[in-house]
């Protein structure tokens, strides 16, 4: 099994870093949509439209890396960087990282690091959405919802994280693989 | 305090007060992260950012489970003070911390191998050059009349294919500056750990568990 080194440690750190760098365009876009959607009682929506967004590190460092552990760092150095470079939420910021992280990791896990296609993707993206989701049902307090407005919100994460981490993500190493850049094992 | 100690502390209690339901305990968490900060010279300016923008989402948080929950009021009480908990506590990590630090005590206090703590940092001193790269991309698509936004896959093939060059550069450097993986080091710079952390990260472990057990509303 593959192994990391110090060239895949400041690869994974500077792919979150440059994630953590274009989704500062979407900051405002956050709060202008939160709080659009606030006065109807919707502003957890907005988190839950865009949180494909934030998850995106995960299968992508999974994707383009492929060692063990890197879908987790991808997205636990994301919210290290967050945090360091003024992210409100300071060291609070580790634990979603983290939460996030091992909902990516799991769906490579799933598929033993020997399958990288469609299907890890979509096992990704499930993943990361049960298991953020059981993070918010606590942390959030979705629990206390009503099942029929609970399930619009799983499904709305769902589709974000299926948009952003497996259909873009699809997308983007589409063009790694055509540019001959993926480890060889990616199309064995 | 020493730096890993202190963050572990602040994520072990920012999870148990994610899975409690005790709100004088984050209000007593929320006054002590106050205090730390405004002891750390706190610029004004920053403590009202991270007052304004948890307000906000506590409150939307709030209103939005009253319009389609059935949480009690001490139940809403409880998730509008845990935001808070989780900002200001957050803060005093941040505040009082440089990554620096961190990472030299990570590397020799918690046993993290020199590859990652290095690794990191070569990256994290990147930084201003990332974000100089990212408004490359958009400006040059621009002049070719592509507008690239951040759902384009364009953007992230071209940053990542600059992270790859990047990346194998900067270890090449690093070996060329006689780094070796796993190799024993030596440290110019020792981080302490000492007893009297140990006995802050002990002491303020078991408060928040006396608190949390005491029957506290």
């Amino acid at each position: 099994m593959a192994r990391w080194h110090v060239k895949d440690i400041i690869l994974v750190t500077i792919l979150a870093i440059f994630m953590g760098v274009i989704f500062w365009v979407t900051g405002p876009l956050y709060t202008v949509l939160g709080a659009a959607l606030a006065p109807f009682g919707l502003q957890p929506m907005a988190n839950d439209l865009l949180l494909g967004l934030w998850c995106m590190a995960g299968p992508l460092a999974g994707f383009v890396i492929r060692i063990p552990g890197a879908a987790t760092l991808g997205e636990l150095l994301g919210s290290v960087v967050e945090m360091f470079l003024g992210g409100m939420w300071g060291a609070a910021t580790l634990i979603s990282g983290i939460v996030q992280g091992v909902g990516s990791e799991l769906g490579f896990v799933l598929t033993g690091y020997k399958r990288y296609n469609w299907l890890t993707l979509v096992l990704s993206a499930l993943t990361t959405t049960l298991v953020t989701f059981g993070w918010d049902f606590f942390r959030s307090g979705y629990n206390k919802y009503q099942f029929g407005f609970m399930m619009v919100l799983l499904i709305t994460r769902f589709i974000s994280v299926f948009v952003f981490g497996g259909v873009l993500t699809k997308l983007i190493t589409n063009l790694l693989s055509r540019a001959h850049v993926l480890s060889p094992r990616a199309n064995a | 305090m020493n730096p890993t100690l202190k963050l572990t502390v602040i994520v072990l209690i920012a999870l148990e007060v994610s899975f409690t339901q005790v709100w004088t305990v984050n209000v007593a968490l929320i006054v002590v992260g106050l205090v730390i900060l405004l002891l750390a010279h706190i610029r004004l300016r920053t403590l009202l950012w991270l007052t304004a923008v948890p307000l906000f989402f506590a409150s939307a948080l709030v209103w939005s489970l009253m319009l389609r929950g059935n949480a009690s009021p001490h139940f809403l009480i409880v998730l509008f003070t845990r935001m808070f908990v989780y900002v200001y506590l957050g803060a005093t990590f941040t505040q009082t911390t440089a990554p620096l630090d961190l990472t030299r005590s990570l590397e020799q206090n918690a046993k993290l191998p020199s590859k990652f703590a290095y690794g990191f940092l070569a990256a994290f001193n990147l930084f201003p050059k990332i974000r100089a790269e990212v408004a490359t991309v958009r400006a040059a698509a621009l002049m070719r009349g592509q507008v690239l936004h951040v759902w384009s896959p364009q953007l992230y093939f071209k940053v990542i294919l600059t992270a790859m060059t990047w990346s194998e550069q900067l270890a090449d450097a690093m070996t060329s500056h006689g780094y070796v993986e796993g190799a024993p080091r030596t440290y110019a710079l020792t981080i302490p750990l000492r007893s009297r952390d140990w006995v802050y990260f002990v002491g303020s472990l078991a408060l928040v568990q006396v608190g949390l057990c005491l029957g506290l509303p």
